[in-house]
């Protein structure tokens, strides 16, 4: 079909567009390959081949955006299915007489038809597809502005994302992709219309070609000419653009997926370089924990910035961005990506280290708004982590001696001094055993099946230890034999570990592993998620054996279960609504038990649109709950409390909640600590008082069993802490 | 610049306190001490003036429990160069007289150009280390001070007086200044920081003279306030004592 010339052009350009488009791509993988270690993956190979098969079903997609992701599953099929289109499209150009049309039998080489035709039919339909995707997704960003894919005011942009270039790159790929398929598919029309006849397996190329009846036999040879070169000469042409754009998602994505985390959820990053710890734990000098310049970051985190589809999901369920704070994760990726770019050929080949601080990437206000509720990296269709940056920046940041938010360094002062974020010496840290009608057995002493670790919130504060009580009392009438370690408990750092305060991490974690191994005992149960979440991730370098960790809702399930405790006062009377918590159920994947736990109690469960992975964070992780100042803006906490309202109690015609006399109280369930706080707060703050009550899940089981105790005996009242 | 900076080790207010049997101090083997609140903006205004005109920082304190070396690597990790303890076969309590002149002895040995102290310390509140390490040295004193900076052998540091009313003084160094409060907010000491220093850091050492005196005075009596015995305490959570604090409003006719 082609010209000799065109023939010699093609392969010129494609010689010189794919060599350049080549060393583009080996420096992306220099660039990566400059950021520090990570720990090491495993079984590679068949992690990238799961990686490829959740890309081709689109798994990671439909995480969110269940509308738009359809139309991106039909670009998506389309522009894979075109790697084969450009294969014989190629061919038909260079080989003379070579065509597809009609089951191929007017093509100089013989085809097997049954084959062709179903590979037309495909195509034609595609085509089709993923013009219409492509098509949403230009008129989704450029006529109705989707809002979803801008920033908060404030969010620091890298200058030229800040002048809108995503929306250019955004444009020129779409345009492109409109050119290459359209061009394509008019070039089959075409090819149909000079034949004057339609193709059955070519449905809408022969709608199409009926466009074209009456054109000349030049104009025809013209058009097709104009078509292949529409359709091929623009891909080459957009190779080296590919290097530099977002569109490179299509093939970092899959390799990104494949090569991600494989530690624990749970389990942070350690903060220096793995490599870095030649002998023994101590690191080299001159790797400092955390990053401050690009190239501190681990080489996945320069991956995910190639990963980036810029498609702002992250932002969506981010409690940070959401109460328009400055905190924009999609910001990090984007940024990263615009940093690089902007020094792209230094980076690549000049082998020494460009110096580009990560200020430019995320401002200090943003670092310090992070909950580290894992939300972000949950919902990322291309497996990023934006999250990990902001731990590595934060770690730097207190190991530099960044000014601190003042309520933060109070908190981690005070965990350094006593163990414990309320300023109270250890001493007092089984204070609320006192209240009990019987003594709690130390397991540094005494022998227990249970160790329960109690965590700071339920052993301080003393808007929990009245539910830390009641816990205590329904498992001595189940007959669970548990203990405490009392004074010798410390925080489990595991917050502290996210706010970047390493050394304090290791520091408690040892006391309390020294603790541990004082103890005797099988099991540990603990009421607070973040603790469950450092004991069960987080604790095996520090303790010499790994006990299993539960939560009191997978050990109160089984109470039930086992018959040593039973419903006798069932809850038909509530209406409830429950909080996932994030280390508890995205972190730890525990969603089962209180559910389980609320049907055995009779109560009729409602599921808020965010629940289980997709659970609201609260607010309060990461070290939030320790900032000296509240930011303005609707609190995560308050946002929740009104959809669970609007879940519980759903609006009518703009009247507000509507709650119904005999609807039974409407309760908001949780089952950590740090919510009945937040929540609670959160109640008062919306004006919701009276509506909807928080309740433990304990406060439940209490009623529902008749009580967790009989009244005690006035003699003896004598009990307490060891 | 040579500066020095006296800090106290105290008993810690984290716990409830406990007295002794004897009934004249607190129960020491109960408590746990920290560093006198004062005595951290003390250390903070030092690395201040150290990062501001160059020189170098000696912390230094009388180790009276055996366990001064933590608050000394903490004061080494947020930027003080060098660390000493005054040791010896110690007990608390240690009047401030006694400890006034081992500080003097140990300081005089370093010929410092600008000695810190804390303004006062939180256990006996008394006031008068620096005053009194000031006439042991025979240097000029400044104490309430929440400000400092030095040029050519002379300091410039701020007071604040009552009704809001500012003064700046100029006192020829060497001198001994109390520090109410640093120009910012004591740094944080990260812990990996601080471990790192007690690996690496060396702590001088001076023997404590047993034979200097103490203050001449002696504590009678320690007790804990004593309710004057007619506060009826309302028992009960939250809500139940705001009915019964209704209640008792409404009996006395005050709602
Ligand atoms: C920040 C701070 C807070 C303190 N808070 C307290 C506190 O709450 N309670 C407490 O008991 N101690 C407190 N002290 C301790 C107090 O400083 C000591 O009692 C100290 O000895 C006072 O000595 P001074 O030299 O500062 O005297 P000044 O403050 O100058 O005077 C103290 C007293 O000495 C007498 N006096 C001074 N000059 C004369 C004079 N010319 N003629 C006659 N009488 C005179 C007066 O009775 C005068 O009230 C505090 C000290 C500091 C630094
Ligand atoms: S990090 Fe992931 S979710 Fe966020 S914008 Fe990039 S691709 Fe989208
Ligand atoms: S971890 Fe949570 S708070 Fe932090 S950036 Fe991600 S979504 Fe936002």
């Amino acid at each position: 079909m082609l010209t000799s010339i065109e023939r010699v052009l093609f392969i010129l350009m494609a010689l010189a567009l794919g060599g350049l488009a080549g060393a583009g791509f080996y420096g992306i993988y220099r660039i990566v390959r400059s950021g520090r270690s990570a720990p090491p993956r495993q079984n590679v190979l068949s992690n990238l081949i799961r990686a490829a098969i959740d890309v081709l079903l689109q798994k990671p997609m439909f995480r969110s955006r269940p509308v738009l992701s359809t139309f991106h599953a039909f670009i998506f099929f389309g522009f894979s299915f075109y790697f084969l289109v450009n294969v014989t499209d190629v061919l038909e150009g260079f080989i003379p007489g070579f065509e597809l049309v009609y089951g191929g039998q007017n093509s100089s080489i013989s085809l097997p038809a049954g084959l062709v035709n179903l590979f037309n039919l495909t195509a034609d339909i595609l085509s089709v597809l993923t013009l219409l995707g492509m098509i949403v997704f230009l008129v989704r960003r450029f006529l109705a502005h989707d809002r979803r894919l801008k920033f908060n005011d404030g969010v620091l942009l890298n200058p030229k994302v800040a002048k809108g270039w995503i929306g250019y790159d955004s444009l020129i790929v779409g345009v492109f992709i409109l050119l290459h398929v359209g061009s394509r598919f008019l070039g089959q029309a075409l090819r149909l219309a000079e034949y004057g006849q339609s193709d059955p397996f070519m449905p809408f190329a022969s709608l199409t070609a009926n466009l074209f009846t009456g054109l000349s036999e030049g104009g025809f040879t013209a058009a097709i000419h104009t078509t292949w070169w529409l359709a091929l000469g623009l891909i080459l042409l957009f190779l080296p653009y590919f290097v530099r754009s977002k569109h490179i998602h299509l093939m970092i994505a899959p390799i990104n997926i494949g090569l991600g985390k494989q530690t624990p959820r749970g389990e942070l990053d350690p903060a220096t370089p793995p490599a870095a710890h030649t002998n023994g734990d101590e690191p080299a000098d001159d790797e400092d924990p955390g990053a401050r310049v690009l190239q501190d970051l681990s080489w996945p985190r320069m991956l995910d910035a190639y990963a980036c589809i810029m498609c702002n999901r992250c932002n969506d369920v981010c409690p940070a961005h959401s109460q328009g704070l400055v905190l924009s994760p999609a910001a990090v990726e984007v940024n990263k990506r615009y940093l690089i770019n902007e020094d792209f050929t230094a980076l690549a080949f000049k082998g020494d280290r460009i110096d580009k601080p990560l200020t430019d990437v995320i401002s200090p206000e943003a670092v310090w708004a992070c909950t580290t509720c894992y939300a972000c990296v949950r919902v990322c269709p291309v497996g990023n982590e934006p999250m990990a940056d902001i731990v590595d920046i934060r770690r730097r940041m207190i190991i530099e001696g960044d000014e601190l938010d003042s309520g933060i360094q109070t908190a981690l002062e005070s965990l350094a001094k006593n163990g414990n974020w309320f300023g109270k010496g250890s001493r007092g840290r089984s204070r609320w055993t006192k209240g009990l009608e019987f003594k709690v057995k130390d397991v540094t002493k005494e022998e227990a099946e249970y160790l329960w670790f109690v965590g700071d919130t339920a052993s301080f504060d003393a808007r929990v230890t009245p539910i830390t009580q009641t816990v205590a009392r329904v498992l001595k009438r189940a007959g669970v034999d548990f203990g405490i370690l009392g004074r010798l408990e410390r925080n489990s750092g595991n917050d502290v570990r996210r706010v970047g305060e390493e050394g304090l991490f290791e520091q408690l974690a040892e006391d309390n592993a020294a603790a541990l191994g004082k103890g005797q005992f099988q099991k540990i149960v603990t009421t607070d998620p973040h603790s469950l979440n450092a004991l069960r991730n987080e604790y095996g370098p520090f303790v010499e054996s790994q006990w299993p960790v539960l939560h009191y809702t997978n050990l109160l399930l089984d109470l039930f279960q086992s018959g040593k405790l039973n419903v006798t006062h069932p809850l038909s009377h509530y209406r409830v609504t429950y909080h996932d918590p994030c280390y508890l159920g995205r972190y730890n994947g525990e969603f089962s038990a209180p559910r389980q736990l609320l049907e055995l109690m009779g109560v009729e469960l409602t599921e808020m649109p965010r629940n289980c992975e997709n659970s609201y964070c609260c607010g309060a992780g990461g070290g939030q709950i320790w900032l000296g100042s509240t930011p303005a803006g609707e609190r995560p906490a308050e946002n929740r409390i009104r959809e669970a309202l609007a879940t519980l109690a759903p609006p009518s015609n703009g009247d507000g909640n509507v709650i119904e006399p005999d609807d039974g109280q409407l309760l908001f369930v949780v089952t950590c600590p740090k919510d009945v706080i937040m929540y609670t707060d959160a109640v008062k703050t919306t004006g919701n008082e009276g509506k909807i009550e928080v309740r433990d899940m304990i406060q439940l089981v209490e009623e529902a069993i008749g009580g967790a105790m009989p009244e005690p005996e006035p003699e003896t009242q004598s009990g307490g802490e060891a | 610049m040579n500066i020095v900076v006296a800090i106290k080790h105290v008993p810690s207010t984290a716990d409830e306190l406990e007295i002794n049997d004897e009934g004249v101090n607190l129960d020491f083997d109960e408590v746990d001490f920290t560093i006198n609140e004062f005595d951290e903006q003390a250390i903070e205004q030092a690395v201040l003036v150290k990062e501001a005109s160059g020189g170098e920082v000696t912390v230094i304190g009388v180790d009276v429990i055996e366990e001064l070396d933590g608050v000394l690597h903490t004061a080494l990790a947020k930027g003080a160069d060098k660390a000493a303890k005054i040791v010896g076969d110690l007990e608390p309590p240690i009047d401030s007289h006694t400890q006034a002149r081992w500080l003097a002895d140990a300081i005089g040995g370093l010929t410092p150009d600008l000695v810190l102290t804390g303004v006062q310390a939180v256990d006996d509140l008394d006031g008068q280390i620096g005053p009194m390490l000031a006439a042991y040295l025979d240097l000029p004193y400044v104490g309430v001070v929440t400000g400092l900076s030095v040029s050519d052998g002379t300091a410039t540091v701020h007071k604040e007086y009552a009704g809001g009313v500012m003064a700046e003084f100029e006192v020829n160094l060497p001198a001994v200044v109390g520090v109410q409060a640093a120009e910012k907010p004591p740094r944080y000491a990260p812990i990996s920081k601080i471990r790192q220093m007690a690996k690496s850091a060396d702590l001088e050492e001076y023997e404590a003279d047993e034979n200097v005196g103490d203050s001449g005075c002696e504590i009678r009596k320690m007790a804990k306030p004593v309710s004057a015995g007619h506060a009826e305490m309302l028992e009960g959570d939250a809500e139940e004592v705001a009915e019964k604090i209704i209640e008792i409003l409404e009996e006395r006719g005050l709602l």
